[in-house]
């Protein structure tokens, strides 16, 4: 069969140029922490917006040693979480639903589709009158937030697993449980992995926004105190550490949900 | 060994579907009556749109809603049949499994151990030619070899009648020729019941004891042609004079309907 080989070669496996291309991120780094400085130095804005990184790394450190902070990042942590997993699971839920049923997506689904892009935010009032000042209402608001875009995701995720695959599953003789186990699951992988990290980030936003508001603990409730002090350094300390803390997040999500191989590039 | 037994395999008896969309209903397949013995390699030609994997899917149980009776071994049967395997037009690999994970899955399906049904896989891989990519995803392979996988892991289904539509139109012409003759190969080993779909006159000749030509939408037989080559066969037979009348032979009559299929599209195209 040597000859059947060599006709249709593969396409090669693309090697990551892993030090070029971490070399580049570190210079983009460097650019941006560059600039920034350069932008504080130059005088063209008031003294003290931007502070120089120097300045805020020192903030956060200081930050980093008082017991204050760790309970503002328990309360925030404990708020996104519950909220990511609440809004997590019941986008699922919902997105299963619809995307696998007609009649189910027929009668919901603009509803999905016409609140999904809507600022969350604009639920707050009632969420408080509802769930309190505390944890209650910054839960509800990350909830209602992760929830569409979870949802919007698994819908699509469903409704485009291939037709094909599944009528070859059928000429195989799947039982009802191989078919979600060896074609949907796997094909809803990536619509997942999407999903659980818009999911997380927007979660993230509606607990800090809603801590913002209206709260009396939270590293957003600390970040707008600062704000509203002028204490432009600390402000932006607290800032840079919901950054780096949400990119874990997301590294994190990468990883446990795995893509078994390489599904974007599909003839 | 080749035992001919007189009881067809599969029987299709007025075998007729007519498609019900919003927009009124297509007509796809006038009544197909068949016979198909044990063993035969019979081929499925003609236009476009003419009704061959409508009659395919049909066969194979993915259509349940038809006119007519399909039989295997003189059962009727409704819905997918343990002993029917097919391999579809469209691309059909699982783009999340490996190459040898592709063709082991319906060895996974009935519960075949890990290691026999890898073990299984990599010969039906080296069968096809893939020796060496077991490892490859689907996206690290050109079409043809999708398709090479695709073949492969119907053959691991063991099935004992064999449907395949147009399972080489993403293959270059030599790449067809050679998998033509594995495949023929294959079926002849196993004394596997085969029905191909082609487009490809060469190919039909090529492999079967039996050439179905059918017309224009509605798709029904107009014209059998049997092929008295002699066996084992290979794409060497090409060459021959006697190949060169069987293709001059079904090219006559699939000209007039190729050509009615062209008239109708331009029609369409000129007409709204
Ligand atoms: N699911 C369907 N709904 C409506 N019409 C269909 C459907 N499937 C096929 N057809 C129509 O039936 C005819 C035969 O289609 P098909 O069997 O795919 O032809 P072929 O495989 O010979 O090219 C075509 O006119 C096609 O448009
Ligand atoms: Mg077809």
């Amino acid at each position: 069969m040597a000859a059947v080989e060599q006709i249709g070669a593969a396409r090669p496996r693309r090697k990551p140029q892993f030090w070029t291309v971490n070399k580049l991120r570190v210079v983009g780094i460097v650019v941006l922490v560059g600039l920034w400085e350069a932008a504080g130095a130059s005088g063209l804005f008031f003294q003290g917006v931007l502070p120089s990184s120097f300045l805020i790394v020192k903030a956060l450190l200081s930050m980093m040693v008082t017991l204050d902070f760790w309970n503002h990042v328990g309360v925030t942590a404990t708020e996104v979480l519950v909220a990511f997993v609440l809004g997590g699971s019941t986008g699922i839920a919902a997105g299963l639903l619809l995307g696998a049923n007609r009649y189910a997506g027929d009668v919901f689904e603009p509803f999905i589709h016409y609140l999904a892009p809507t600022p969350k935010i604009v639920f707050l009032p009632i969420l408080l009158v509802l769930f309190g000042v505390g944890m209650g209402s910054k839960i509800a608001l990350g909830t209602v937030s992760a929830f569409f875009p979870m949802a919007l995701s698994v819908m699509a995720g469903v409704r485009q697993v291939s037709p094909v695959l599944l009528r070859v599953g059928k000429t195989f003789n799947l039982t009802t449980a191989q078919t979600v186990r060896m074609i949907y699951l796997p094909a809803l992988v990536p619509p997942l992995a999407t999903g659980l990290r818009i999911a997380l980030g927007i979660s993230i936003v509606g607990c800090l926004l809603a801590e913002y508001k209206l709260a009396k603990a939270g590293l957003g409730y600390l970040a707008g105190r600062y704000y509203e002090a002028f204490t432009i350094a600390p402000m932006l300390a607290v800032l840079a550490f919901i950054f780096i803390t949400a990119a874990f997040g997301n590294v994190l999500i990468e990883r446990l949900v795995r893509l078994p191989g390489p599904m974007d590039r599909r003839a | 060994m080749n035992t001919v037994t007189t009881n067809p395999v599969l029987r299709l008896s007025n075998v007729a579907k007519t498609f019900v969309t919003p927009n009124g209903s297509v007509r796809a397949l006038d009544p197909v009556s068949l016979d198909i013995r044990q063993g035969e390699f019979i081929s499925i030609i003609g236009p476009s749109g003419c009704g061959k994997s409508t009659l395919m899917n049909i066969v194979g149980g993915l259509l349940d809603d038809y006119d007519g009776e399909v039989q295997v071994d003189g059962v009727p049967v409704r819905g997918c049949h343990k002993e029917i395997g097919m391999v579809f037009q469209e691309e059909s690999t699982f783009p999340w499994r490996t190459a040898i994970d592709n063709v082991a899955f319906p060895m996974e399906a009935t519960g075949v151990p890990r290691e026999e049904r890898l073990s299984r896989a990599k010969d039906l891989l080296r069968l096809v030619g893939l020796d060496g990519f077991e490892q490859r995803f689907p996206s690290e392979l050109s079409g043809g070899m999708r398709q090479r996988i695709a073949i492969a892991r119907t053959l691991a289904f063991k099935p004992r009648i064999l449907l395949m539509d147009e399972p080489f139109a993403a293959l270059d012409e030599q790449t067809r020729l050679l998998l033509g003759d594995k495949v023929l190969q294959i079926q002849q080993e196993l004394n596997q019941t085969t029905m191909l779909i082609t487009h490809n006159i060469a190919e039909a000749v090529q492999l079967s004891d039996r050439v179905l030509i059918m017309t224009f939408r509605p798709g029904r037989i107009k014209q059998v042609i049997d092929i008295e080559l002699p066996r084992p066969r290979s794409s060497k037979l090409m060459g021959g004079e006697k190949f060169g009348h069987y293709v001059a032979a079904i090219w006559e009559d699939l000209r007039e309907e190729a050509t009615r299929g062209l008239l109708e599209m331009e029609g369409a195209r000129s007409g709204s």
